[in-house]
């Protein structure tokens, strides 16, 4: 995994890449890690919700793409675990994403990467628990939930 | 153990060649020319401590030369900084260094050169403006006549300064500027070199529909095979490999095409 980062920072105005789990728990990071593990922590558990959110709404989706003012997050969801690379707003994103792709396709087949993610299994809906959501990002998730989306593919309130 | 490490910015990109530097925390002098242009990057043990380039040094000469894709570089070790400019971590860098770079580039798409001349607005812009000091000191200069390059040099200033500030005035619509000279913005396209190479790829992964696929991702892009600019090639691959439907044969496809956007990138 750690090679697999290292190729992705080595993308211009790549400044970093992390693996969470879907609660939130860094797996592994590049090194020296680009933030403090709080941060990555944050952005993990976050981010795993948004995913979530998008898949409770029936329109579930594999990347999320953050642009902020001086950098920008792309997220990937790589099944038992969610991928992040930290960049530079200017980076070409179509190679980010492609390098993501390639970085991530061996993962699948490792079995000592599978055995390592297997551990920090959880289920992404999990992590949404009322003790874990304010009250009003515990409302919006309500709504996300009850309403019927049109368009809306394998919608389903659990 | 990097001494002696020299070869050209189109194979490996600046920041890969910084990141390597800095991960074997190797001492030296890195030189880098792009044409007539010459900079220098020091390291001491790992950490970028000095950057020069032309008369700028610091972060202001590390924007100028970030976005150096062509040239040739060569590491010398063990060449000791004269003066530390840099205290920054490589990542914080480049990250401002982009930044700033981006920043130039809008400001010369705004003001095409330092031959440029500001002149006042005829309009009176709406509403309240609050100038900073500087800002008036530059507004102080402005007769019409005066380049900007004119009165960079008259307050002791570097052109990009001063050109940042009229840039800020004139999005307050308190200054216009006027060139003299045409604009003429000669878009890089892409090499029939690099289209052979997409579809050798693609047609390894999809067989003979390689060059429809190409063709029809390229249309997606408003642009012709002839015309396609250099900026746009990774939207193509990504678009052509959005398009095989294999996992195996899609990595492969990205991996090798990868490779060649590294090759091609100059």
């Amino acid at each position: 995994m750690e090679r697999g980062l290292g190729q992705i920072s080595l993308v211009p105005a790549v400044g970093g890449a992390f693996v969470c789990s879907n609660a939130g728990d860094v797996i592994v990071s590049t090194s020296p890690p680009l933030l403090a593990t709080a941060t990555m922590n944050n952005i993990g558990r976050e981010i795993a919700r948004a995913f979530s959110a998008f898949e409770a709404s029936g329109r579930p989706v594999s990347r999320l793409d953050v642009t902020y003012d001086t950098w920008r997050l792309f997220a990937n969801d790589i099944g038992d675990a969610i991928m992040f690379v930290v960049c530079h707003p200017g980076v070409d994103a179509a190679i980010v994403r492609m390098t993501v792709d390639v970085a991530t396709a061996g993962w699948h087949k490792d079995a000592k990467i599978q055995k390592r993610m297997a551990q920090h299994k959880t289920s992404r809906r999990a992590a949404i628990t009322r003790t874990a959501l304010d009250e009003r990002s515990q409302q919006v998730w309500q709504l996300i939930e009850s309403h019927t989306w049109p368009g809306a593919q394998n919608a389903q309130a659990v | 153990m990097a001494d002696g490490l020299t070869g050209n910015l189109a194979q490996l990109a600046l920041a890969d060649i910084l990141k390597m530097l800095c991960a074997g925390l190797q001492t030296g002098r890195l030189e880098l020319s792009e044409g007539n242009a010459r900079a220098d990057i020091y390291l001491k043990a790992g950490d970028i401590v000095h950057v020069a380039a032309g008369h700028q040094v610091g972060e202001g000469a590390m924007a100028l030369i970030v976005g150096w894709q062509r040239g040739t570089f060569r590491f010398e070790s063990q060449v000791a900084a004269a003066e530390v400019t840099i205290t920054k971590s490589l990542e914080q860098l480049l990250s401002d260094a982009g930044r700033v770079a981006a920043e130039r580039e809008a400001i010369a798409r705004a003001i095409p050169a330092g031959d440029s001349t500001p002149r006042l607005s005829a309009t009176v812009p709406g509403g309240a403006i609050t100038l900073q000091p500087h800002e008036w000191l530059v507004i102080t200069h402005i007769n019409g006549q005066r380049t900007i390059a004119d009165i960079a040099a008259a307050m002791g200033r570097d052109d990009f300064a001063v050109g940042k500030v009229v840039y800020r005035l004139m999005a307050a619509k308190l200054v216009e500027v006027h060139t003299d000279a045409p604009v003429v913005v000669a878009k890089a396209t892409t090499s029939q070199a690099f289209f052979r190479a997409l579809t050798g790829a693609t047609a390894a992964a999809v067989g003979p529909l390689a060059s429809i696929i190409i063709d029809d991702a390229v249309e997606d892009l408003g642009s012709t095979r002839d015309s396609f600019p250099r900026e746009l090639v990774s939207s193509l691959v990504e678009r052509v490999a959005s398009e095989i439907r294999e996992t195996d044969q899609r990595v492969h496809f990205q991996q090798t095409m990868l490779t060649a956007l590294r090759q091609f990138a100059a």
